[in-house]
């Protein structure tokens, strides 16, 4: 703020040079100018003594009344105003949004966090009222992302107040569903978006130079900032509606920023993981990871990332190897996913239901980053395969193509292979350890009670304290022939289930030059061919040379499916 | 939120562990504010070239496609076999 004339009020001063900064069109200077954080320098403080004199608070709004009014006398800049293109409509929003400023220093306090975080919302939707303005608008949007990061720093620390927000998060929006602050909050943020999306004043594309242009400068950061509040407060799925709008109107990703790109691939790919889309989360993930700085500094961000790209690719059969482990920002992750993918590998379906028990050392670890309900639903199917191969590969029958007769696994074997893990799981694990199979188990072992425990039952609630025995069920051979029917229809299993003689057949061996590779494919090479025709198809990621949707058309990204996801 | 205090007390832990012994916790520390919380926070810088994001060495192979185990004479294939085994004897 420059230095103020003796004669004249703070008041007045502000109000002059604001009009010129405007006039100038000079938004980095309007956002250094109007500040909101403390401390204030002198200055500001003198402006804010004399607001609380001269318009001090009211309950009725008369002060913010008398506060426009006068602001009005020297905003010209914000009046309606002919010029060759016609005329260039009055921007009144700008002096309410100056008005609200002005009323927001006057009764800041800090100590009260609640009341601060509403005021700024009020303050932010003014601002974003501002922005709005066709021609002018723009002079405001470096002042309305940095109130936006504020706005959104305060919101996701009072979400972990719940003792201040508490009656706030009982009201209901319009359709009735209740709506949390931290939904509120996005709200605010999301129509800054909209406006600089939808801003009509710029060319065709919304490139110019091969920049964005206008205020669609500001998409991915304000898309960021609003999708950083739903995602630290546990509000994903309502990211939805940016991923959706950005689709439908956004210039290509790639002409902003990288910091942006990266920020934004990154929330992408974990909306897409969480909406059990695992391949487009993958390719937002990897992008986001490829293009993350290797500095030092970057080091929390290329974890994040990193961490839930190796579980989109453990879900979707791909394995981190030894370099990628040796990483900086993979540093201990090697002993949380090798020996899920080990259990994986080998068909160990004892190790696996010991690693994706809830009780688990790692457990609380993979539920914190919200991955491990999916790595244990999705991973299982797979040690199922291995399971299948492991056994054809210690008793299955290699056939004989001189007879044509096919290479065959006994279904029976399959089914006691799966008893066997089962059983081993139900065990405690130094127990399991002792029992090294037949003719070779240590002698403690013949004392010991093996049959499954009572706990590994299941007895509803709803049966507490009646007499009633949990029955601990195993798999059946119809369970076998079950699994066998869902590996082959998901393509991990290549072949037939004859019934009659509880076997399953491997076709193709011949022509593939073996039954393993005929067998049982490459679950990642399944799983990228089903991809194909769409392998770059990431719902939500603008890509280059994609037509502008003109708007009205809204993609819905929940009924997207995700490539490589089988029915299961 | 539990996990940021668990995070801050952890911090501290690396903190004091520094005083006494600095190599050791350098090594420590790094891990430690790895696991802190998971909020994406804005990057140093707005942007950067493709030089700032090559892996060094030039590594790109990430990601192991070919993992099937073949392995039957190691402990546990052998038992599996000898499990195997029972089938239809019975």
């Amino acid at each position: 703020m420059p230095g103020f004339g003796a004669s004249m009020g703070m008041v007045e001063t502000f109000l002059r040079e604001t009009n010129e900064v405007l006039r100038e069109r000079d938004g980095e200077r309007l956002q250094d100018f109007l500040v909101i954080e403390p401390p204030f320098k002198p200055i500001y403080e003198n402006l804010i003594a004399e607001v609380r004199q001269s318009y001090p608070q009211d309950d009725e709004g008369k002060d913010r009344k008398r506060l426009e009014e006068r602001i009005q006398g020297f905003m010209t800049e914000c009046e309606e105003i002919p010029s060759e293109n016609g005329v260039v409509g009055s921007w009144s929003a700008m002096v309410q949004f100056l008005a609200e400023w002005l009323a927001f220093l006057r009764d800041l306090n800090v100590e009260n966090l609640l009341d601060t975080y509403l005021r700024l919302s009020e303050l932010l939707k003014k601002a974003t009222n501002a922005l709005g303005h066709s021609t002018k608008g723009i002079i405001i949007l470096p002042t309305v992302i940095a109130y936006a990061k504020v706005f959104a720093r305060l919101a996701i620390g009072l979400d972990k107040k719940p003792e201040l927000i508490a009656h706030l998060v009982i009201s209901t929006s319009e359709d009735g569903s209740q709506e949390t602050l931290p939904e509120k909050a996005a709200e605010v943020l999301r129509k800054a978006f909209v406006s600089c999306l939808n801003d009509r004043n710029t060319t065709p594309t919304g490139i110019r130079d091969g920049k964005p242009d206008g205020k669609k400068v500001a998409i991915y950061k304000l898309a960021n900032i609003c999708l950083k509040v739903l995602f630290q407060c546990d509000k994903k799925e309502s990211g939805e509606y940016i991923f959706a709008n950005i689709s439908n109107s956004s210039p290509p990703l790639s002409i902003y920023p990288a910091s942006e790109r990266v920020t934004y691939l990154y929330y992408l790919g974990r909306f897409h993981f969480m909406a059990n889309h695992f391949y487009p989360a993958q390719i937002a993930l990897q992008r986001a990871y490829d293009e993350c700085p290797i500095h030092a500094s970057c080091l929390k961000q290329r974890r994040l990332i990193v961490i839930y790209l190796i579980a989109a690719n453990l879900i979707l059969g791909r394995f981190p190897t030894p370099s990628l482990y040796g990483r900086p920002e993979a540093h201990g992750l090697r002993e949380r996913f090798h020996p899920i993918t080990r259990a994986i590998a080998k068909g160990d379906l004892e190790s696996f239901r010991r690693l994706m028990d809830w009780k688990t050392e790692h457990a609380p670890w993979f539920l914190h980053y919200r991955i491990f309900e999916q790595i244990q639903n999705r991973c299982e199917v797979y040690v199922w395969r291995s399971i299948f191969r492991k056994v054809f590969l210690l008793s299955g029958d290699q056939g004989d193509t001189n007879r044509r007769a096919a290479p065959t696994i006994d279904l029976r074997k399959v089914l006691a292979a799966f008893h066997y893990f089962e059983k081993r799981a139900m065990m405690n694990e130094a127990l399991a350890q002792q029992d090294a199979g037949p003719g070779r188990r240590h002698i403690s072992f013949l004392f010991m009670d093996t049959t499954p425990p009572a706990s590994a039952g299941y007895v509803d609630p709803d049966f507490d304290g009646l007499d009633i025995k949990p029955v601990v069920r195993f798999q059946d051979i119809i369970e076998m022939e079950a699994i066998a029917s869902s590996l082959v229809l998901q393509g991990f299993l290549n072949g037939f289930i004859s019934h009659s003689r509880q076997k399953f057949a491997i076709t193709g061996a011949k022509k593939k030059g073996g039954a393993l590779v005929a067998g049982f494919p490459r679950v990642w090479e399944v799983v990228r061919q089903k991809a194909q025709g769409q392998e770059d198809e990431c719902p939500g990621w603008k890509r280059d040379g994609g037509a502008v949707g003109l708007g009205g058309t809204v993609i819905r990204l929940s009924g997207a499916r995700g490539v490589g996801v089988g029915e299961w | 939120m539990s996990a940021s205090a668990q995070g801050s007390s952890t911090t501290t832990k690396a903190v004091v562990s520094d005083a006494k012994n600095g190599d050791e916790a350098k090594e420590q520390k790094p891990a430690a504010q790895l696991e802190e919380d998971d909020e994406f926070e804005d990057f140093p810088m707005e942007d950067w070239t493709e030089e700032d994001t090559q892996l060094p060495g030039g590594n790109t192979h990430l990601w192991e496609e070919s993992w099937d185990d073949d392995d039957t004479s190691e402990d546990f294939s052998v038992q599996l076999k000898e499990e195997l085994k029972k089938v239809g004897k019975a």
